[in-house]
């Protein structure tokens, strides 16, 4: 056990820290529901950061804090995919950005990939659209979402590499989760501490401080658990940190609104930038059931 | 950063479980009744010299006390199994934690060579004199008063919810020498003093664990006193932060959630509803492992004081009550005869959030120390 990171993984981590923070600001004319950033992801493939996992002195911990700390910015970037799945793909010629379609629903940055994941059922197989498969869709969740209109040539997985796959996509949605729930953390935290209301900021009732530290154990406990499944490569590892993501960000969300009152319903406040990400993401793989089936499978099979 | 043991960890993780399966009786899973019954401290005392005798009472203790200065690690390693298999340690587990070390720091030389050998033979049992009928969490307010008079203090007052009373020989009493939270001193206080009245309060915890202690002109020479006069805060905040990730609770939870799974898995009772609740008490718990190993990990690098440790505290306070939860409603069988270890580990877990301080002090900790919120007017 060894909760500390490497020189390595410190440098390149803070390098992507460097990088996001000169992204960190919302722009005030933006009033809509997606933030996209086309200027972040070309930094980061500059900088080759998509990569990071397969460099032997970062690893997956690395692509995973990585992963977090870019989903903390207000600008979504298709990072999560890249940085933790595509290593783990057959074959080395899957081009980023990489999106799911599961169970032919809309899915985030599915208008902008060139390597799809395609969920049905228990089947996954691999695609590589092309632009005119692909539809960008409205919505009110905080990602860019796209869906599937064509039909392009797939190829099916093996159950091994599925699993594989499946593995490595809850790594990642924990990553994200982790990330987005800091960020959205930090908001609130910011707003009530100067948010007066019966002559005093907020944040020093004690409903709202207990609930606060709650949501922050909670998120505290989804990092640990996504970076665990990061560093190990375990499968019941990855289901525990997708299930304790998804579980956690039902109930933080919810909260974190409440918290905000009227000023988080509105599109000038960033919070729904990262509550409605976390809200895209509550859905995927089957959602808290699928991750409790996984899970079931994965780390009670003693029983 | 490395989620995984070493060699050495591992080894001494099979040294001490290989410890317990030859020395704990072969039906000890069926008589556990409760963390501090007379069965229960009578066994420990034996067991516990047992321990001794094996170097694993307190391997992480400096050698010139009976250890051996291993890390923290093994400490935590050591405790994880001793907690998995239901504390068989009794309440001896609290001086190999906090009493002994807080004793290492603070006592005086007369006290550290009266009361930490028989700690580290696990010949003796403490019991922590903290709490009174007007000061739980508001542990300043205590009134126990401690009266010098020439070189005697005479101490009156009540403690409740004392556990370990019944069976301890010595009491870590805290008393107030003046007013404020600045006049709270601390005082080692053999329980056969005369003046001494212990009555137990019948609990849904179990035989034996909580009591009345009543303090009538009992007289301490001033030499039972730990530390300087009015340093009892210091002291005691050195002592729960050892305390608030002492016991390593995600074990036995974790032990117990994959007892129930199992239970229910051979009666075709692990249906979709308990699948869901069983997921979300496995991550809890694994959460609160991780949040703990973090402090532990912290504490091997020479942090001892790291608000991380409320999180962790708050952490594992979840994640018992998710499992306790889970067994409650799938499994409530087992808490009416059926599984005498799921019983025990029910009746321990309900304590979570009580015991050694309110899981609502540590949000408040978690609040203002983590999140940096405005504090609270007073």
């Amino acid at each position: 056990m060894d909760f500390v990171l490497t020189d390595d993984q410190s440098a390149v981590v803070d390098a992507i820290d460097r990088l996001a923070q000169s992204f960190n600001e919302k722009p005030i004319d933006f009033h809509g529901f997606a933030l996209r950033g086309d200027a972040l992801e070309q930094a980061l493939i500059e900088g080759e950061y998509f990569d990071i996992v397969q460099i032997p002195e970062y690893g997956p911990t690395a692509a995973a804090l990585a992963v977090s700390r870019l989903a903390q910015a207000p600008f979504a970037v298709e990072a999560a995919l890249s940085m933790l799945l595509r290593h783990a793909l057959p074959g080395d010629d899957w081009p980023r950005p990489l999106a799911v379609v599961e169970n032919g629903r809309p899915g985030r940055f599915v208008a902008q990939a060139r390597t799809l994941i395609i969920i049905d059922g228990e089947c996954i197989g691999l695609a590589r659209p092309t632009p005119d498969m692909l539809e960008a869709v409205d919505s009110i969740f905080a990602y860019p979402m796209g869906r599937l209109v064509g039909q392009p040539q797939i190829t099916p997985l093996d159950g091994a590499t599925a699993d594989t796959v499946r593995q490595w996509l809850r790594v990642a949605l924990a990553a994200e989760a982790s990330g987005l729930l800091q960020a959205a953390l930090a908001s609130t935290v910011e707003h009530v501490s100067v948010r007066k209301q019966f002559g005093r900021p907020i944040g020093t009732f004690q409903a709202l401080r207990h609930r606060l530290a709650e949501c922050a154990v909670l998120s505290g406990g989804v990092r640990w658990l996504a970076l665990q499944a990061a560093a190990t490569g375990r499968p019941g590892d990855a289901a525990l940190a997708a299930s304790h993501a998804q579980e956690s960000a039902t109930r933080v969300v919810y909260d974190l609104h409440q918290m905000l009152g009227a000023m988080g319903m509105t599109l000038e406040h960033p919070l729904h930038l990262w509550t409605y990400r976390l809200k895209a993401l509550l859905s995927e793989l089957g959602g808290r059931g699928g991750q409790a089936q996984a899970v079931a499978e994965l780390c009670f099979e003693a029983g | 950063m490395d989620f995984d043991w070493t060699a050495e960890q591992l080894s001494f993780r099979a040294t001490v479980r290989r410890f317990l399966a030859e020395n704990l009786p072969p039906d000890w899973e069926t008589r556990a009744d409760g963390p501090a019954s007379e069965m229960q401290s009578e066994f420990a005392e034996v067991f516990c010299g047992k321990l001794a005798q094996a170097g694993l009472l307190v391997p992480h203790w400096p050698a010139r006390w009976g250890g051996r200065d291993a890390d923290a690690w093994t400490a935590f390693i050591l405790a994880e199994e001793m907690w998995m298999a239901g504390e068989p340690r009794g309440g001896q587990y609290m001086n190999v934690n906090w009493i002994g070390p807080t004793l290492m720091l603070f006592g005086s030389e007369a006290q550290q060579q009266r009361y930490i050998p028989p700690m580290a033979q696990g010949k003796t049992i403490w019991c922590q004199g903290f709490s009174e009928p007007e000061a739980g969490s508001d542990l300043a307010s205590l009134r126990t008063r401690a009266d010098r008079h020439d070189e005697v203090y005479r101490i009156n007052g009540q403690k409740i919810w004392t556990s370990y009373a019944g069976y301890a020989d010595t009491c870590f009493l805290l008393a107030r020498t003046s007013p404020g939270k600045g006049g709270i001193s601390i005082f080692l206080l053999p329980m056969d003093t005369k003046g001494i009245t212990v009555r137990q309060i019948p609990s849904v915890i179990g035989e034996g664990d909580i009591h009345e202690v009543f303090f009538d002109d009992v007289e301490v020479p001033a030499s039972a006193m730990l530390g300087a006069e009015g340093q009892a805060w210091e002291i005691v905040r050195t002592s729960l932060s050892l305390e608030r990730v002492g016991i390593p609770r995600f074990a036995m939870a974790t032990r117990m959630l994959t007892r129930a799974v199992t239970t229910l898995k051979k009666a075709g009772r692990f249906g979709a509803g308990a699948v869901e609740q069983a997921a979300r008490a496995k991550a809890a718990c694994e959460a609160a492992r991780l949040y703990s190993y973090n402090i532990i990990d912290q504490r091997v690098r020479g942090v001892t004081a790291s608000p991380e440790a409320s999180a962790a505290r708050v952490a594992t306070v979840m994640a018992e009550r998710a499992v306790g939860e889970f067994v409650v409603e799938h499994l409530p069988d087992a808490l009416a005869g059926g599984d005498t270890m799921l019983l025990a580990h029910h009746q321990r877990a309900i304590v979570a959030g009580i015991a050694s301080g309110a899981a609502e002090i540590q949000l408040n900790l978690v609040a203002t120390e983590l999140l940096k919120l405005p504090r609270e007017p007073r």
